[in-house]
């Protein structure tokens, strides 16, 4: 693929001399007469186009074409000429439009068939071309720039249509003797500026239109290498519908186009809203669209198009979407698409043509004013800052399974927090130390952990560290954010002597869970309720314990594991009993322990445990061979 | 993979519902009609498949011995079946989803294993090869041609290995003949290549350099390159014909075809080893001004997400599985996280399967939400990620890869316009996700969105005409579509210098008026004599009333107040 190969610029020479303005002899009828109506009336007599409006008509047809199916990259520059070159729109894209064209070519109007002929030819028009093809489009010049040393690799290539009635073949060798030459002193100009470029390439069509009727002077030729840098082909076509048609195969043939008709579609009659008959579209497109069907050896070729086109033309037969709306239809699925193509309908205007694009065009979805362009730098930076703390499975998070956290979670995440934001993450701490108060449960997962997880207050010392991670993580976006840390920390820290008892509490806890108090029950717990003379001590630590049975009935408390957890933390005996003096809490404890134990049997299962660990509800295995669930209930069958 | 999805922390967790960034832009009306070539279910599940197709020549050249000193004698067959053997362990370790067929040639072809991933198979039938008599190329070559079209059709990529010694036959059906011949093919004779589908071709030759250039060998086989629009390479074997060297220059195949891609995808601070299956080619954009290939990074950097609906079905160059994968510290990979029944697991793929994976979030969420990741590629080069059922039970996750470029996808603009939603000062898809700003209209309407005129057939302006007569008919309730179709009319006749047919609509307008029934309201004729008379002045061509964007407007009448009046 060439982005500036010769269809990168194409430029139009259009005769505008006096004999243009002679009839192309073939008549159309305007009148139509509606039937029951005008009974006794004669029609108005039938009008013909001139050589002029069937040359224009159909240069503007080849541009709607070429616009459609290539909106940019592909250029046209419209010249007329007569007593001299009128060069009507330049290479910039705001001119490439046919609105732009068709206002320019109002302004030209039709030829003066009464101007000297002597003075009036089309050789001004193709010195323009020329010298307009050095001229650079902008993308050549972006291209240039953007290779710096390597710009000498942006062609320069272009293609110059010719629309005249020449006089005879030599006349037709005079102008491209005087394309060539005037190419060579071009490119000898162009070799000494900045703003010009050498033309490498120029394909030259010369079409000789004359009145429908009268015998060619012009006899046709095809493509011909002139030097190495012109080629020239001659078509002698008869003006009217003809000329419209030669123009319609060069504009295929000069962007690769290709015909697709699409059959079948049912569309509602005009006359019978309630029946529905069905019609054929024909579609160019690039004709890459139809590589694979050829490929696949399936070519679905139909006979050839209709209005007597050369090509031949795929038929797709019409499939109406499911819904209404051809964008929705597929909202749900990804199909594999090897190619897009812009499309131009053949028959732009006719009634089938225009249903169907009308159908396609007809996105009910809610349409947006108002411009606004976000650069995509703006969502990486998005990205990072959502990313900074993100746990990947459910099962790592506490504050993400909690909704009192989502108004702060939201919006720490943004580049700046207004003060309503701040506000808001304030609320949504106080709601956690509300929480924490009221010992409302937290969605902490139990996952790889034995027994019933951490305690209460453990759980939230959970939350409130991985709620510190998550705005500590934020805290350098703006000093609104660091408010919020700040907020967090005051609201989280304790009076001292609580939080001291809190560790304490907390440390003899760790001993009791790692050498395997998960095996605690009922008859332990009466007896700590017993010993009425320890409460004022342990107060905390029982108040914890019921905690404790009170997350396991909780509904919102994580199931316990099933699984077997990933790695078994605690098979080594707790660190904590050798490593360092013997703290008062555990002196205490043992000392207490000791006295409880004195005071009750000592269970079966410690005295039986291995390790420590004692295997529950043995006797149910035994009994019938059903296999014990977690926490020894019995599976229900 | 070993995560269940419920366990994921998904992308639509209420606390990042603004995470699925997306984009913005304006002047949403139209949409440019494409024509868009979908190969539909099918194929969809041989996605991600770029298989290969073993082509051994088995003619009696084949069998001449190879001198090596002091051991025992072997063939050229037993060289091309010990590098063979080599490609093929190579692809069982690392190619296992690859699909492979051994065709065996002389002056028939026939296929000793069809696509298959049981590489044992296919390994077994390298040791079964008889001999048989000469070489014939082009039907071996039509052979392949036919195999992989019945099996994969004509869009899946493909590489053919073919392993020959650079004897290329004798008359008819040589490889000489066949290229001699070249030039005079119909369409029913076509030569095989190039291969009617995407391909490389690959020429592994039992041969050095210089026994090949002792005759045209060389020049025929990179005629048959040429013939495959240059898609492909010859390997010959460099210095003496031996079992080692047959094993660099297979070794040289291997690094330049089967080398897996490696690549680390990014989305923020998230991240995961990848190997993009298969290997994205290189492209060229350009070949002129950028005749350099370009290759995607190895870093892949997730810029956004984006509703499947919005990106509709966007074509794409090549699609591409995405594997975790698990790197040890040498950074060579030692396993795909994809799931396996292979008992024989090694230790660091299990723990890779144990690891929360970031592919497997990614997946998921993709799957759910019904949204794809926009994925930078390199400099101006995106694509998208996004979940494709394999079956009903299992999915992927999947990469295409759209064309380089500034706007690859011209519903959806630049690229590098796509900015998150929060920036936007208003949600562009509504508060009630109701909306959407895509697709984008293009600057310029197409032809068919503009309500262009064409008159190239008597019909367009037959039709034309006919809209103002039926206007004017039902003057004055009609007063502004007859104005409307009038001054359409009146633009198009003046850009096309058709000022005879302003005469002749003007003409028929005063027609019309004589024609009116007396229990026609008295603006009608008013505002049919007015337009008529407009419509001379603009046919005379005079700049002052031939004025293209002049309009003509109704006449100011007291009916026509009143009768708006009344209205």
């Amino acid at each position: 693929m060439k982005i500036f190969s010769e269809s990168h610029k194409t430029v139009f020479v259009v005769d505008h001399c006096p004999y243009m303005a002679e009839s192309c002899r073939q008549h159309v009828e305007f009148d139509m007469l509606v039937k029951n109506r005008t009974q006794g009336i004669i029609p108005l007599a039938p009008i013909s186009k001139s050589l002029w409006t069937c040359s224009v008509e159909s240069s503007m047809e080849y541009c709607r074409i070429m616009y459609d199916i290539f909106p940019f990259k592909k250029l046209v520059n419209f010249i007329v000429s007569d007593s001299g070159a009128h060069v009507l729109n330049s290479w910039t894209q705001e001119d490439q439009n046919l609105q732009e064209l068709m206002a320019a070519l109002a302004a030209v109007g039709p030829p003066n068939p009464r101007a000297d002929p002597e003075c009036c030819s089309i050789l001004h028009g193709l010195v323009a071309a020329v010298e307009t093809l050095c001229k650079i489009t902008e993308y050549q010049h972006e291209a240039r720039t953007l290779l710096m040393e390597n710009a000498e690799r942006v062609g320069n290539r272009g293609r110059i249509i010719c629309i005249t009635n020449a006089k005879s073949d030599s006349h037709v060798r005079m102008l491209e003797d005087c394309v060539q030459e005037t190419i060579h002193e071009h490119n000898k100009l162009a070799a000494n500026s900045d703003h010009l470029m050498q033309i490498q390439k120029c394909e030259l069509v010369l079409i000789h239109t004359y009145p429908v009727g009268e015998d060619s002077l012009v006899s046709d030729r095809p493509k011909k290498e002139l030097s190495p840098v012109l080629t020239s082909e001659v078509h002698s076509v008869r003006a009217g519908r003809h000329l419209a048609t030669k123009l319609n195969i060069l504009v295929q043939q000069h962007f690769d186009l290709a015909s697709t008709t699409i059959t079948n579609i049912p569309m509602k009659e005009e006359q019978h809203a309630n029946t529905s008959a069905n019609y054929d579209v024909e579609l160019l497109h690039h004709k890459d669209a139809h590589v694979d069907f050829l490929k696949s050896g399936d070519n679905h070729l139909g006979g050839s198009s209709r209005e007597g086109s050369f090509k031949e033309t795929i038929t797709l037969k019409w499939c109406t979407p499911r819904t209404n709306n051809i964008v929705c239809s597929s909202v749900s699925e990804l199909h594999y698409c090897t190619g897009a193509y812009r499309i131009s309908p053949v028959d732009v205007n006719s009634r089938p043509s225009s249903c169907l694009t009308n159908f396609l065009l007809n996105d009910p979805r809610y349409k947006i004013d108002g411009s606004l362009e976000i650069p995509l730098e703006r969502a990486k930076d998005q990205l990072e800052k959502h990313t900074r703390y993100w746990p990947m499975i459910i099962s790592q998070t506490t504050i993400f399974n909690m909704q009192a956290v989502v108004p702060l979670a939201s919006v720490i995440v943004k580049e700046s927090l207004t003060e309503e934001d701040v506000l808001n993450c304030q609320k949504t701490i106080y709601n956690l130390v509300d929480m924490e108060r009221k010992n409302d449960p937290l969605p902490i997962s139990t996952v790889g952990t034995r027994g019933k997880g951490p305690k209460r207050d453990e759980q939230y010392r959970i939350m409130w560290n991985e709620l510190e991670t998550l705005v500590r993580a934020h805290i350098n976006n703006s000093e609104k954010h660091q408010r919020v840390l700040e907020c967090l920390m005051a609201c989280r820290s304790k009076p001292p002597e609580e939080e001291e008892r809190k560790k304490r509490g907390r440390k003899r806890e760790d001993k009791e869970d790692k050498s395997e108090k998960a095996v605690k029950d009922y008859e332990q717990e009466k007896s700590w309720q017993d010993s009425e003379r320890l409460k004022g001590i342990l107060e905390r630590g029982k108040e914890e314990l019921a905690e404790a049975e009170i997350i396991k009935d909780s509904p919102d408390s994580p199931e316990p594991p099933n699984k077997k957890p990933l790695v078994e933390m605690d098979e080594t005996p707790p660190v904590e009993k050798s490593k360092g003096p013997v703290s008062l809490l555990s002196l205490w404890s043992n000392r207490i322990n000791t006295a409880n134990s004195r005071k009750h049997q000592e269970f079966a299962g410690r005295l039986n445990s291995v390790n420590n660990r004692a295997e529950l509800y043995q006797h149910l295995k035994e009994e019938n061979g059903m296999e014990t669930t977690e926490n020894g209930k019995a599976s229900r069958q | 993979m070993h995560l269940t999805p419920e366990e994921t922390h998904r992308l639509s967790e209420p606390i990042n519902s603004d995470f699925e960034h997306s984009f913005n832009k304006l002047d949403y009306l139209a949409f440019q009609l494409m024509l868009s070539v979908c190969i539909l279910i099918g194929n969809i599940g041989i996605t991600f498949i770029m298989p290969t197709v073993v082509v051994m020549d088995v003619s009696l050249s084949m069998t001449r011995p190879v001198s090596i000193e002091g051991s025992e004698e072997y063939q050229r067959k037993h060289l091309a079946a010990h590098g063979l053997t080599m490609l093929f362990e190579h692809m069982a370790t690392n190619y296992k989803l690859e699909f492979t067929a051994l065709v065996v040639f002389s002056s028939l072809w026939e296929l000793m294993v069809p696509f298959t991933r049981d590489y044992n198979t296919l390994q077994e039938a390298l040791s079964n090869m008889d001999d048989y008599d000469k070489t014939c190329l082009e039907s071996a070559l039509v052979g392949v041609c036919n195999i992989v079209q019945q099996e994969w059709g004509g869009a899946i990529p493909c590489q053919v290995v073919l392993v020959t010694d650079g004897c290329l036959g004798i008359g008819r059906g040589s490889l000489r003949h066949s290229l001699a011949t070249h030039s005079q093919r119909s369409e029913s004779n076509r030569f095989p290549l190039p291969f009617p589908f995407p391909s490389k071709l690959y020429i592994m030759c039992m041969a050095n350099l210089e026994e090949l250039q002792s005759t045209d060998s060389l020049d025929c086989l990179e005629r048959l390159i040429d013939l495959n629009n240059g898609e492909g390479q010859i390997f010959t074997i460099d210095g003496p014909l031996c079992l080692k060297n047959v094993q660099s220059m297979f070794g040289k195949l291997i690094d330049l075809a089967y080398t897996p891609f490696h690549a680390v995808l990014k989305c923020g601070h998230l991240t995961a080893d990848v190997q993009v299956f298969p290997r994205p080619e290189p492209f060229v954009v350009d070949e002129e001004i950028d005749p350099i290939p370009k290759v995607i990074n190895t870093d892949l950097e997730i810029v956004g997400f984006i509703d499947i609906a919005d990106i509709s079905s966007p074509p794409v160059l090549s699609r591409h599985l995405v594997l975790p994968i698990a790197l040890n510290k040498e950074g060579d990979e030692v396993g795909t996280g994809i799931t396996d029944d292979n008992e024989d697991e090694n230790s660091a793929n299990q723990i890779a399967g144990k690891i929360p994976n970031f592919c497997v979030l990614l997946h998921g969420s993709l799957k759910v939400e019904g949204m794809v990741a926009i994925v930078q590629l390199g400099p101006e080069w995106h694509g998208m990620l996004y979940s494709q059922a394999d079956s009903k039970k299992k999915s992927n996750l999947m990469m295409s890869l759209f064309e380089p470029g500034p706007e690859p996808l011209p519903w959806l603009g630049k690229m590098a316009q796509l900015g998150p939603i929060s920036d936007a000062k208003e949600n562009p898809y509504g508060e009630d996700d109701n909306k959407s700003p895509f697709p984008l209209q293009p600057k310029n309407k197409r032809s068919y969105a503009q309500n262009v005129t064409v008159w190239i057939k008597p019909s367009g302006l037959q039709t034309d005409v006919q809209k103002i007569l039926r206007n004017a008919r039902k003057l004055p309730e009609k007063t502004q579509t007859f104005y409307k179709e009038l001054n359409r009319l009146r633009k198009a006749a003046l850009a096309f210098g058709f000022l005879d047919l302003l005469k002749g609509v003007a003409d028929m307008l005063e027609r019309e008026c004589t024609l009116l029934p007396d229990t026609a309201h008295p603006d009608a004729a008013f505002q049919l004599t007015h337009a008529a008379q407009q419509l001379k002045l603009a046919s005379t061509g005079t700049s002052e009333y031939a004025g293209y964007d002049h309009n003509i407007t109704p006449l100011q009448t007291d009916f026509s107040g009143s009768s708006t009046e009344r209205m």
